[in-house]
């Protein structure tokens, strides 16, 4: 295995490597979007139908989640770069780079759209403040500056399969409750995205892996567990200061295990978690699922199911009659 | 959460029965219909226990309760809930037996979203919006009286009709009737705009108070001068249409005060307007803020010239709308591009540009994907089928409404110099499997022609002009059709199959028939057809050429078994003779008479399939703006029909432009057509799905629906409608 590379190489898209290159990347691009697709003013009305402190919990988790993906988008997808193993696994990961900073702007969008300025000032203090949240964040660009390209991608991958998910929760949970409608199409976009960055990077791992030895293995299988069970325990207590005051964090727990497991599966291990401690809310469960099977009333904007088309030209045969 | 259900009965008493459930609330209980169970199985049940629970939780607990109906009745008439003219109307002892007479029928709705959508939308609440002060039997009452208008004959078969779920009235005026605070009864109106700004501040300020009343507007923008077209004559200075949508569009967010309905508005062009490119850019993904049109539709009206064109791989000329109206005196829209082509390429006084023909439909592709816009109207196609003298150039926010209009002229201080005729339609619907169940299809049909002219009769627009006057001349109602897969895997056919197009195709057969019939009739007990008769092809017989010189018959065996069994009657050639001579004798009194709406809402209190489209989903994952996101399954699905349940996307567009086709030929205004293609599909499958749609004589295109599957690996477990 040789990842020094001393010859520039110019990425040929003819010549594929890794047939997942490609359709990770012809999905990612498929899947392009703005925040400015999402009629997020519309949810004004929801919006101030809420009380203060679901308000404020709402901010919070938003600042949460744009802390995330703001360590994603500029140090997380960027400190894979030099590992990967193909020319196109870097242009995917700058897609996903990129993306990621689309998410993190895109939780902005909201805010501007549904708050005053100051209650967004007094939302990103908290979240310099919150000693679980610095602390996820902590963890996390520990393993990202650390030397061990395999240990980045497991930290990467129960970044983009687990860690978001204690936010992903309330805006699918209001969404289940018909509030903030537009916001959660937004989320759902982001949710879209980010299972295809798990998976993605956590094939990459399983390739990377296959390739070490028998010890180095169990290492790294046992360092998976060990910081999945550290993550977990923090955000135990990150839910706790968010969703305690709404009785919802024995819900989102569950949630969390469930994520927890599946960002295992990416990585190719068993479930941590056993199955009845993971009974999602059914409400939560079904309004996450990203496809694009949602029927849309006659009148609202495109939701969460388009993608940029396949172009094709006609022939003179499709034109005959 | 391990707890135990308390299984309840039909109304809400306790069984005795226990399951895990209980602490669930109806949401998760629907929820859980989209969730495999540990053995594999589908949940339906769940979704009856929700609705049970919604009943006891929510909606029993919410509910005023009256003493006696006198008592109920009073209180909504002191306190300004119900309007007292329509009961008024109404001997007391008669309004008590219609009530008992809905409430004999035991009705009860078969799935959570019914519910959850009629008490969330329609039932009447007080006015601090808690409580609740009808249930839905009350509403269907309602619904009767105000619009048999005191005739209590029919207002008996009005609720026979609706309670028993045949008919469906739109939801304006399934919403409205009877209420003292409402809104309007007819849902959807298309607006001319003029090449003058006097029409276009007209337009905006007739979408304001169209959207005000909960309306859905359409607006033609095809004789709009283009982008850097002359003013008094100074080259370079119009700004073209796009300011014109930016304008509008605000005007639709502002009238719904960013309300859950929105964006009700769309807009038309035609394929030859010179910023037809630019119109289409507007859905771009990542169009400039400047001119990104976010919630207002678009719609193209393409002739049939542009197809052949597009044929031959040529140039398709546009041309200046300003140009235009110069050289013929008569608007953009107004003039046939088909039939003007060469004559307009050829002349030098009208100002043209060139694109390829099939860049253009290519482009079109390419935005159906990105944003499921715009829709298409074929202009020629729908203008030979009209019957009514006159030309169609636009179609409306759902495309099914097609009627002829006439242009607005305005004085200098904006005053009306002649009041032209636009376009209203008020809408209602047959359920496709009930009716066939019903007794009697032909007096179904007819009750529900004559509660839709009653709503055309009780309409009046007053703010606009042009719709008042329209309406009133022309009384256009909209009779559509729903639960056409529904019925048709209920009966174990396959939707697209050969017998589900003979069935489609003597389904519309018989209803045109009988539509036509009981407009007749209600010309014959007023003694006046709609204005303009007598230069219709009604008048000259020329409409009914096809039923009077061919038979009309199933051609397979089970289409005759299910007519046979059903109170369907299949009309005979000589009953359209008959038809045909009264028609001409005494005309109709409807300018028209069916359009097939995509009906949303009111196929789930229905319970229906929407429209005659294939389902979207087994389950189908429903978010409106009121609702969050609420799991439908398709009416009548089992283990049994499960087969008979492809989905729209399995179907693919070729069955659907099929099954249309047939049911077009039989409907004088259109059918909301939405095509569904897998995301394997590129742009050129998208435009053969348009060519073959128009080889076949479909009028109008609706959405393109694009489905993309999860990424294999990232799916929710045990989701319903994630499998494939």
């Amino acid at each position: 295995m040789n990842k020094i590379k001393l010859v520039s190489r110019p990425v040929n898209w003819n010549k594929i490597e890794d047939p997942i290159d490609m359709d990770v990347w012809n999905r990612l691009t498929s899947n392009f979007w703005l925040p400015e697709k999402v009629p997020i003013s519309n949810d004004i009305q929801s919006w101030e139908t809420l009380k203060p402190h679901e308000k404020t919990l709402t901010m919070h988790v938003f600042t949460g989640l744009t802390m995330l993906d703001t360590i994603q988008g500029t140090i997380g997808a960027a400190a894979l770069l030099p590992d990967a193993r193909t020319p196109h696994e870097e242009a995917v990961i700058t897609n996903i780079a990129f993306m990621e900073s689309v998410h993190a702007k895109s939780y902005s969008s909201v805010f501007s759209t549904l708050c005053s300025s100051a209650d967004i000032d007094e939302a990103f203090r908290w979240s310099e403040d919150n000693p679980h949240l610095q602390k996820k964040a902590e963890i996390i660009l520990g393993y990202y500056k650390g030397d061990d390209p395999l240990k980045r991608k497991v930290a990467s991958t129960l970044l983009e399969s687990f860690l978001f998910y204690s936010g992903f929760y309330l805006p699918m949970y209001w969404s289940s409750r018909a509030k903030l409608t537009n916001t959660a199409d937004l989320i759902r976009l982001i949710i879209r995205d980010e299972a295809i960055h798990g998976y993605y990077i956590g094939y990459k791992y399983q390739l990377a892996l296959a390739e070490e030895s028998e010890a180095r293995q169990a290492e790294l299988k046992s360092y998976t567990y060990d910081l999945l069970l550290e993550l977990y325990d923090n955000e135990i207590k990150y839910t706790a200061d968010l969703y305690d005051g709404m009785g919802l964090t024995e819900d989102v727990k569950k949630f969390l295990r469930y994520n927890g497991n599946k960002a295992l599966m990416n990585l190719g291990y068993d479930p941590l978690f056993p199955k009845d401690e993971c009974d999602v809310n059914p409400a939560i469960l079904a309004a996450l699922s990203p496809n694009a099977d949602e029927n849309h009333d006659f009148f609202s904007g495109s939701g969460s199911s388009y993608v940029i088309g396949k172009h094709e030209s006609t022939t003179d045969d499709d034109w005959d009659f | 959460m391990a707890n135990q259900v308390i299984e309840l009965d039909d109304n809400g008493v306790e069984t005795g029965k226990t399951g895990i459930e209980s602490v669930m609330s109806y949401h998760e209980l629907n929820a859980m219909i989209n969730l495999w169970d540990k053995d594999g199985k589908m949940q339906l049940d769940k979704d009856k226990l929700a609705v049970r629970k919604y009943f006891l939780d929510h909606v029993n607990q919410n509910t005023v309760f009256f003493h006696s109906l006198k008592e109920r009745l009073d209180y909504l008439v002191e306190n300004e809930y119900y309007e007292k003219e329509v009961l008024d109307q109404y001997r007391f002892e008669f309004i008590e037996e219609l009530e008992k007479l809905a409430y004999s029928k035991k009705f009860r709705f078969d799935a959570f979203m019914g519910a959850y959508k009629f008490y969330t939308g329609y039932a009447l609440k007080t006015f601090d919006g808690e409580r609740y002060l009808e249930r839905f039997e009350d509403r269907v009452v309602m619904v009767a009286l105000a619009l048999a208008e005191g005739k209590e004959d029919i207002a008996i078969s009005m609720v026979e009709e609706i309670i028993s779920g045949r008919f469906q009235p739109a939801t304006p005026t399934f919403l409205n009737c009877g209420k003292k605070q409402r809104g309007e009864f007819v849902s959807c109106f298309l607006l001319r705009i003029e090449d003058n700004m006097e029409s276009i501040s007209r337009a905006i300020n007739s979408a304001l108070q169209l959207s005000k009343r909960g309306g859905g507007v359409a607006l033609n923008l095809s004789n709009v001068r283009e982008y850097g077209a002359p003013i008094k004559k100074i080259e370079g200075q119009s700004s073209g249409i796009i300011p014109v949508m930016k304008l509008l569009e605000d005007s639709f967010s502002y009238a719904n005060q960013l309300g859950a309905r929105q964006g009700a508005g769309a807009v038309y062009l035609n394929a030859h307007h010179p910023d037809i490119l630019r119109f289409l850019d507007t859905k771009r993904e990542n169009a400039d803020e400047k001119i990104r049109i976010k919630t207002l539709s678009i719609g193209i009206v393409v002739p049939d010239i542009t197809m052949h064109l597009a044929k031959d791989n040529e140039d398709m000329y546009l041309f200046s709308p300003y140009d235009v109206e110069k050289v013929y005196g008569v608007p953009f829209g107004d003039i046939s591009v088909t039939e003007k082509y060469q004559e307009m390429v050829d002349d030098p006084r009208i100002k043209k540009q060139k694109i390829k023909a099939r860049t253009l439909f290519e482009r079109i592709a390419e935005l159906q994907f990105e944003s499921g816009y715009p829709y298409i109207m074929y202009e020629d196609t729908v203008n030979k089928a009209n019957p009514i003298q006159g030309r169609i150039n636009m179609s409306n926010l759902c495309s099914e409404i097609l009627q002829v209009n006439t242009p607005t002229t305005y004085n200098a201080d904006l005053s009306y110099d002649q009041i032209g005729k636009d376009i209203s339609c008020n809408l209602g619907s047959l359920n496709i499997a009930m009716a066939m169940d019903g007794p009697d299809l032909a007096k179904t049909i007819e009750t529900s022609i004559r509660a839709l002219t009653s709503v055309s009769d009780q309409s009046d627009i007053v703010s606009v002009r042009s719709i008042s006057d329209g309406n009133h001349k022309s009384h256009a109602i909209g009779l559509g059709q729903m639960n056409l897969h529904g019925y048709l895997a209920r009966e174990r056919i396959h939707y697209g199959s050969e017998e589900a197009l003979d069935f489609t195709n003597i389904y519309f057969y018989t209803v045109v028939f009988n539509a036509i019939q009981a407009s007749n009739k209600i010309a014959i007990e007023r003694g006046t057809s709609f204005a303009n008769f007598e230069n219709s092809t009604y008048a000259s017989g020329e409409y009914f050429e096809k039923y009077v010189t061919q038979e009309w018959e199933p051609k397979t065996e089970k289409v005759k078994e299910l007519f046979a069994k059903s109170g369907a009657k299949i009309p005979t050639q000589a009953e359209w003779k008959k038809l045909k001579t009264s028609v001409m004798a005494h005309g109709i009194y409807n300018q028209n008479l069916q359009a097939v709406p995509p009906t949303g809402s009111i196929s789930y209190i229905n319970n229906s399939t929407s429209s005659i489209h294939p389902i979207a989903s087994r389950i189908e994952i429903r978010k409106e703006g009121k609702l969050g996101r609420v799991y439908y399954p398709a009416p009548f699905l089992s283990e049994d029909t499960w087969d008979y349940y492809d989905d729209a996307y399995e179907v693919g567009p070729d069955k659907i432009i099929d099954t249309y086709a047939v049911a077009t030929q039989h409907v004088d205004q259109g059918l909301s057509l939405t095509l569904f293609f897998k995301d394997t599909a590129t742009t050129r499958d998208v435009n053969r799905a348009q060519i073959n749609a128009w080889r076949k004589g479909i009028k109008t295109i609706y959405y393109i629906r694009i489905r993309q599957q999860a990424l294999l690996g990232t799916e929710v477990d045990s989701c319903v409608s994630c499998m494939l």
